[in-house]
């Protein structure tokens, strides 16, 4: 994929299929150690020991209608690219967690994308959950938190259009604030 | 033969580097994967891919193709745009996929 925010949609996706109301994504940008880390982790309903053997082929699904669904299987192959590697933990009833490695400066490594707009996809495709975006670049950090958002809106529901604009906003400054340019 | 010439005879669009059209080009490489690119492409190449991210404007730069020619389509990124007419590296883009495009190529050059 042209960008890593378009892996971190697609495994958001799975965290909501599998019934989480909590997904944190925490991105550190570690140039010092010449590392990229992805965390998306979720409490949904995890995978079980057999399933999680299996996933990182990418002819492994839980999808029915397709025999492949290649999310966790792209984002490894896009970390094994450019020196990375990705990890995964799970526990059936108690959610999973994914932890994607690059070498910051690899050539063969995507970009990051565009987070803010990242963040307004997956909070229009299931609004009622907490995302929680933590960004980290330099020893500043970045930190999101969608329930913190709609307490504040009072009943508004986060994905009208104006409010999605306005988080929208609210990210894109609140990085670059931070010094993360996208 | 110049990219001026190569862009009309393909009716390839310029994405960058417009004025530097008077280039000349040898040879062509094809390749997304752009470190192998890097040790491939040879200086003066038309360099065909898929690839629009910010990292084919160094590619482009370190190996002197001399033009980066994007086949299907593909767009890039405003930035990528920007930094390409910075270093002087000339985009060119086209519907074409990249076998039809080296195709092409071969047929104008042989």
């Amino acid at each position: 994929m042209k960008e890593l925010s378009l892996h971190i949609l697609d495994i958001v996706q799975n965290s909501v299929k599998a019934g989480a109301s909590e997904i944190e994504i925490d991105i550190n940008e570690d140039i010092l150690k010449n590392l990229l880390e992805i965390d998306i982790t979720d409490n949904g309903c995890g995978m079980s020991e057999e399933f999680l053997k299996t996933v990182k082929d990418p002819f492994s699904t839980t999808r029915t209608t397709r025999k492949v669904g290649m999310g966790i299987s792209l984002f490894e192959a896009a970390a094994v690219q450019c020196g990375g590697y990705l990890e995964i933990e799970s526990e059936q009833g108690n959610g999973t967690s994914l932890k994607v490695f690059f070498e910051y400066d690899n050539i063969d490594r995507a970009p990051l994308g565009n987070m803010a707009e990242t963040m307004i996809t997956v909070i229009m495709g299931a609004p009622d959950i907490n995302y929680v975006y933590k960004h980290r670049k330099a020893g500043k950090e970045f930190v999101f938190v969608a329930d913190d958002i709609k307490n504040a809106l009072g009943g508004v529901p986060i994905d009208s259009p104006e409010i999605l604009n306005w988080v929208k906003e609210y990210i894109s400054e609140g990085l670059e604030n931070a010094g993360i340019n996208m | 033969m110049k990219v001026s010439e190569l862009a009309a005879a393909l009716d390839l669009k310029y994405v960058s580097g417009a004025q530097a059209q008077d280039r000349e080009i040898s040879g062509c490489y094809i390749g997304d994967l752009l470190s192998w690119v890097m040790g491939r492409a040879l200086g003066g190449n038309v360099w065909i891919t898929i690839m629009s991210n910010i990292n084919i404007v160094a590619v482009a730069s370190l190996t002197e193709a001399a033009c980066v020619l994007l086949a299907e389509n593909v767009v890039p990124d405003e930035n990528v745009i920007k930094k390409a007419e910075m270093q002087d590296v000339i985009i060119l883009s086209s519907g074409k996929t990249a076998y039809e495009l080296a195709v092409k190529l071969y047929d104008i050059t042989k």
